[in-house]
């Protein structure tokens, strides 16, 4: 890792002026002291490339100018071969146990080690998302009560028609007594004129039945019993002559 | 007769109905019926009394000056309008609860600011799978660990984990 980082840093560096001296750890440390205040750089998705889970890609690009694709595999032959026929590195048990642990390691993670990455990165996943989330309500809460604050103001703009709506009222209402004081005298006054003609219709209505009555009696008194009997016989000719009359008239 | 006072202003509704927050409908809806039965009271009167016909008045009745001294009187009779004594109570509703208004207004637009302050800072965080702990601790501060308090990791009651 150091020396991939040497390889990366050193090319990032040249262009950085002031901390030279921080070479050694990784990039992030330019943002720990307090000189930096540029934002943090995002986190790279993927680690560096390396060829055969050992060897870092920028070796072998590295090398390539000079010794083409060939050229870091021949360096790596040539190194072993020589630890080897040297003996700088001897082969003893500790190298065959070494080869078997190594052997079932690189197993091991080559098999479980995308769905171990995998869980991994679930579990921060769902982290953010969940911090993801209560942003989100938090910014639609805003928004909402914002708009409600709105409304509510646009609201109490309208005050004004409800006194409107009382002041009206209040006219309505006196207007209404007026009126009806109005028709009351109106009414009154008929009435007492009315009620005279009533009277006055009354009397004379009396005055003439009285009358009446009075020479109806005297009528009636003034008959004497003479001309009672008179009246009475002359009565019965009258019917009997009508009776005749009409028996002529019924034979025919 | 002495003439009518000042016409009515005219009230929308509608547009009254829809500024009324939802908690005072029932309010509304009564102060709506009260009005409404008083325009209808107002509406079954007549605007001017019946006309008395003098003529024939003075033809039927036999008493001499009745008529006309009724008549003359009755024109002299001036009705007084009823006196107002509630419009200077409601102009002083009206100015109070202008000023409680006004005061509601500040208030609203202090909590408006103070929504949109909140809003901004959401806006410009940096997104989650950007930050540090510290810019959490920094945008966040409830998030804080409180080192002091609880100098042992996790830095808080294992109830709260």
């Amino acid at each position: 890792m150091l020396s991939r980082l040497v390889l990366v840093s050193g090319s990032a560096l040249k262009g950085s002026g002031p901390l030279g001296a921080g070479l050694v750890h990784a990039s992030r440390s330019l943002h720990t002291s307090s000189q930096s205040l540029a934002p943090v750089p995002p986190l790279p998705e993927k680690g560096g490339k390396v060829r055969h889970g050992l060897f870092p890609e920028e070796l072998f690009q590295l090398l390539y100018p000079k010794t083409g694709v060939t050229g870091p595999y021949m360096l790596g032959t040539g190194l072993l071969v020589y630890l080897l026929s040297k003996e700088i590195y001897v082969i003893n048990h500790e190298t065959i146990a070494a080869i078997s642990i190594g052997s079932v390691i690189v197993y091991a993670v080559k098999k479980f080690g995308p769905s171990v990455a995998a869980f991994a990165d679930k579990l921060n996943d769902d982290k953010v998302a969940k911090a993801q989330e209560v942003k989100d309500l938090a910014m639609t809460n805003l928004v909402q009560a914002i708009e409600d604050e709105k409304k509510e103001q646009w609201r109490t703009e309208g005050r004004s028609m409800l006194f409107d709506a009382k002041r009206n009222n209040v006219a309505m209402l006196l207007e209404t007594n007026y009126r009806e004081r109005l028709h009351t005298v109106t009414n009154e006054v008929k009435r007492r004129l009315d009620y005279q003609i009533a009277l006055q219709n009354l009397h004379r209505q009396m005055e003439q039945e009285h009358m009446i009555r009075w020479v109806e009696k005297s009528v009636v008194g003034s008959i004497t019993p003479q001309q009672e009997k008179e009246s009475i016989a002359k009565c019965i000719t009258d019917l009997k002559a009508l009776a005749k009359a009409t028996q002529a008239k019924a034979a025919v | 007769m002495a003439g009518r006072r000042v016409a009515l202003k005219a009230i929308d509704w509608v547009a009254f109905a829809e500024r009324v927050p939802p908690n005072q409908r029932g309010m509304f809806n009564a102060l709506k019926t009260r009005t409404d039965g008083i325009a209808a009271k107002l509406n079954s009167l007549p605007e001017t009394p019946a006309v008395i016909d003098w003529s024939y008045y003075k033809t039927a009745v036999a008493k001499a000056g009745m008529v006309d001294e009724f008549e003359k009187k009755f024109k002299a009779l001036q009705i007084p309008m009823p006196a107002d004594t509630q419009t200077s109570a409601i102009n002083t509703q009206e100015a109070e609860a202008n000023k409680s208004a006004t005061a509601y207004m500040e208030a609203s637009k202090a909590r408006i600011a103070q929504y949109e302050k909140e809003l901004e800072k959401f806006k410009n965080m940096i997104p989650f799978d950007q930050m540090t702990i510290e810019d959490l601790n920094d945008t966040f501060p409830e998030t804080k660990l409180d080192k002091v308090k609880h100098p042992y990791w996790p830095h808080k009651p294992i109830a709260d984990l």
